[in-house]
């Protein structure tokens, strides 16, 4: 077995993943920097979604190891790894997904109460999180009331609220509008760069994967290429100013 | 022939469901089919006949109830891509789905009838003896007009009531609050709408259910008033002879009807209890969803908790006499009536909690990736059901106090 190189806080080895049959993932290898924002791109039904669903923990890969922070993933029970889900990493997903019954900031204060951070705690801070995001105006309106843009925001807030570890970004903006979508990603880019979040961004389009440190592409589940630095300046640039 | 196709193709807890619709619609035709030979046999009782008819509409009332649950809950009748595409929108599916409630009531009443018939003796066998000569008439011929008309009214009223429940709502002016949201961001299909948005606001049907609960109750006091206490005479039970007071009954089913209205408010109620002061996340989800759900979830469980009212004020009034054998004022159907009616209304709890899980499938799948526990998940359930208790356990037991009082001695 090959130790995990230092600097990578997640790292993945050989997956293979299929899904009841259809392939999805074939010998992909790739290696997550500690506070580093790592695009995957590739086009719809490239694996994705599977790559970061793998890395997450969410599911088990077929073949192939899945390490963070020196620990393996790939060998932890469902319990571990749903703690570990909750305590190191984050997720955003295409969708909002926001429980529909509870209110903006209760939906944004919802991965603290569940490390049984105190309630006024939970609140200030899911609250600081929406001003961040600017949809400081809705707190109190539950996700029916309010637009998608503003949904996503939300969604957004509540994967940043609880400062994980690892955030894994699953085509944030791709319902958005073109102006949500820059000033999202934007947003998203820069406070993960300031509170030194390690950020995994699965994205088609390309200028989304401008905003990265860093780019892997798939293709039908395959690595294509080598990882492509990709400068990711004016995130880190935009980070000093607006957070 | 398509409801068949795709009932072929359903989950084994969705066929079970299907089962139970049908078993439940056997039950309501063998009562039916009981009364007319009852009446066949007894010419001369035409008023204890047709109170027993009229005691036969409460069985047929839950059996309907559970046939549209079962009906809504039915992945099958819910929009899917797949079907949308060759064009079974949610009008068709609505249709396919009354087709399918009606099939599995059709093959409840013929077993009815089969059951019946082979008891009876018609079929070739020996009929019983005993106590159940007299209830099934079987002496007297069966008129086979009444014989169809009866059993056709299971299946005729609980695919008209499917229909009517899952049919999509018209095209009006949208009142609601996300009225003024674009429309790239309205559901794309009709269909969506069917799945009711999480009320955010208490259901209305409280004070209603109260008022009706008392004027029920108040009803019953005076109807009640000077009533001697004999047991037997009281309130003609189902499969007895006697005259009715509908006084009485009336202000009983007054009762369950606001108990049923007041459902939803309060199983709201127990929500924003649950989620009351500064809840942690394990309260929060529980409490709110209970809130969000309590329209889909309330209705369902105010139809339990006034049959159960109604089971305990029986057994209050009736239970010193029903050990007595011979003046027992229960005839051999009441059972089967009310075992049919109690589990026709936990079937249909059990099912509006499968349909609320199945409905919010999405969500908790969010929430798993978020890293909810599946302990806390079902801790959560298990908070849910117990405030559901204690809210609404008081509650049933207050009422069919109130109801037996008045006809106590």
């Amino acid at each position: 077995m090959v130790t995990p190189p230092d600097n990578d806080v997640l790292w993945a080895r050989a997956l293979h993943h299929s899904h009841n049959g259809s392939p999805a993932l074939a010998n992909v290898s790739v290696g997550v920097r500690e506070g580093e924002i790592l695009a995957v791109t590739g086009p719809r039904g490239s694996g994705k979604t599977t790559l970061l669903r793998c890395l997450a923990g969410q599911i088990l890969p077929e073949s192939g190891e899945v390490w963070f922070n020196s620990v393996p993933v790939h060998t932890m029970g469902p319990m571990d790894r749903e703690r570990l889900r909750r305590d190191r990493f984050g997720w955003i997903d295409t969708e909002p997904h926001l429980v529909p019954e509870l209110t903006a900031w209760e939906n944004a204060a919802l991965p603290l109460l569940l490390r049984g951070t105190p309630h006024r705690v939970a609140k200030a801070v899911a609250q600081e999180w929406l001003e961040r995001l600017d949809v400081a105006d809705c707190t109190r309106k539950r996700p029916a009331a309010l637009l998608q843009a503003q949904r996503q925001r939300v969604s957004i807030a509540r994967a940043l609220a609880c400062e994980p570890f690892v955030l894994f970004a699953d085509e944030p903006s791709a319902i958005l509008h073109r102006s949500d979508r820059a000033q999202v990603l934007r947003t998203l880019t820069a406070a993960a760069r300031t509170h030194g979040i390690t950020v995994v961004l699965a994205t088609h389009d390309v200028e989304v994967a401008g905003l990265a440190d860093r780019t892997i592409a798939l293709l039908d589940g395959r690595r294509v290429g080598g990882g492509v630095v990709t400068g990711g300046t004016e995130g880190r640039a935009a980070c000093s100013l607006s957070v | 022939m398509l409801a068949l196709r795709l009932a072929r193709g359903a989950h084994p807890l969705v066929l079970l469901r299907r089962l139970m619709v049908a078993a439940a619609s056997a039950g309501v035709g063998f009562l039916l089919l009981c009364t007319l030979g009852y009446a066949a046999s007894h010419p001369a009782q035409a008023a204890a006949s047709v109170m027993r008819l009229l005691w036969c509409a409460v069985p047929l009332a839950a059996m309907v109830q559970l046939a549209v649950v079962v009906a809504r809950a039915d992945p099958a009748s819910r929009p899917k891509p797949g079907l949308s595409s060759v064009g079974l929108g949610p009008f068709r599916l609505a249709m396919v789905a009354a087709a399918s409630t009606a099939a599995s009531c059709v093959v409840g009443s013929a077993i009815a009838l089969l059951v019946f018939l082979y008891l009876r003796g018609d079929l070739g066998s020996p009929p019983v003896h005993g106590v159940l000569t007299q209830v099934l008439g079987a002496e007297a011929r069966l008129p086979g007009a009444g014989v169809i008309t009866l059993l056709g009214a299971a299946p005729v009223l609980a695919a008209t009531s499917a229909a009517i429940a899952l049919r999509p709502p018209a095209n009006r002016p949208d009142t609601t609050p996300d009225a003024g949201r674009p429309p790239a961001e309205q559901p794309a299909d009709p269909g969506t709408a069917q799945i009711l948005p999480p009320v955010t606001t208490a259901p209305r049907g409280l004070p209603w259910g109260v008022a009706l609960m008392a004027m029920g109750l108040a009803l019953e006091a005076y109807a009640g008033h000077g009533v001697p206490p004999a047991p037997e005479s009281l309130l003609p039970m189902p499969g007895r002879l006697g005259s009715g007071s509908p006084g009485v009954i009336g202000g009983w089913m007054l009762t369950a009807i606001g108990l049923i209205f007041a459902g939803p408010g309060l199983t709201h109620a127990a929500g924003r209890l649950l989620s009351a002061g500064r809840p942690s996340a394990l309260r929060l989800l529980a409490g709110r969803v209970l809130q969000g759900e309590a329209q889909r979830i309330g209705r369902p469980l105010g139809v339990l908790c006034a049959v159960a009212s109604g089971a305990l004020a029986t057994s209050e009034l009736y239970g010193s006499a029903s050990a007595s054998a011979p003046g027992s004022p229960f005839g051999p159907l009441t059972g089967l009536g009310a075992a049919l009616v109690m589990s026709c209304a936990t079937a249909t709890v059990l099912t509006a909690a499968v349909e609320m899980r199945s409905l919010r499938g999405t969500t908790t799948a969010a929430l798993q990736r978020l890293g909810v526990t599946t302990r806390l998940l079902r801790h959560a359930v298990a908070a849910r059901t117990a405030m559901l208790f204690l809210v609404l356990a008081p509650v049933t037991w207050l009422v069919a106090e109130l109801a037996a009082m008045p006809l106590r001695s």
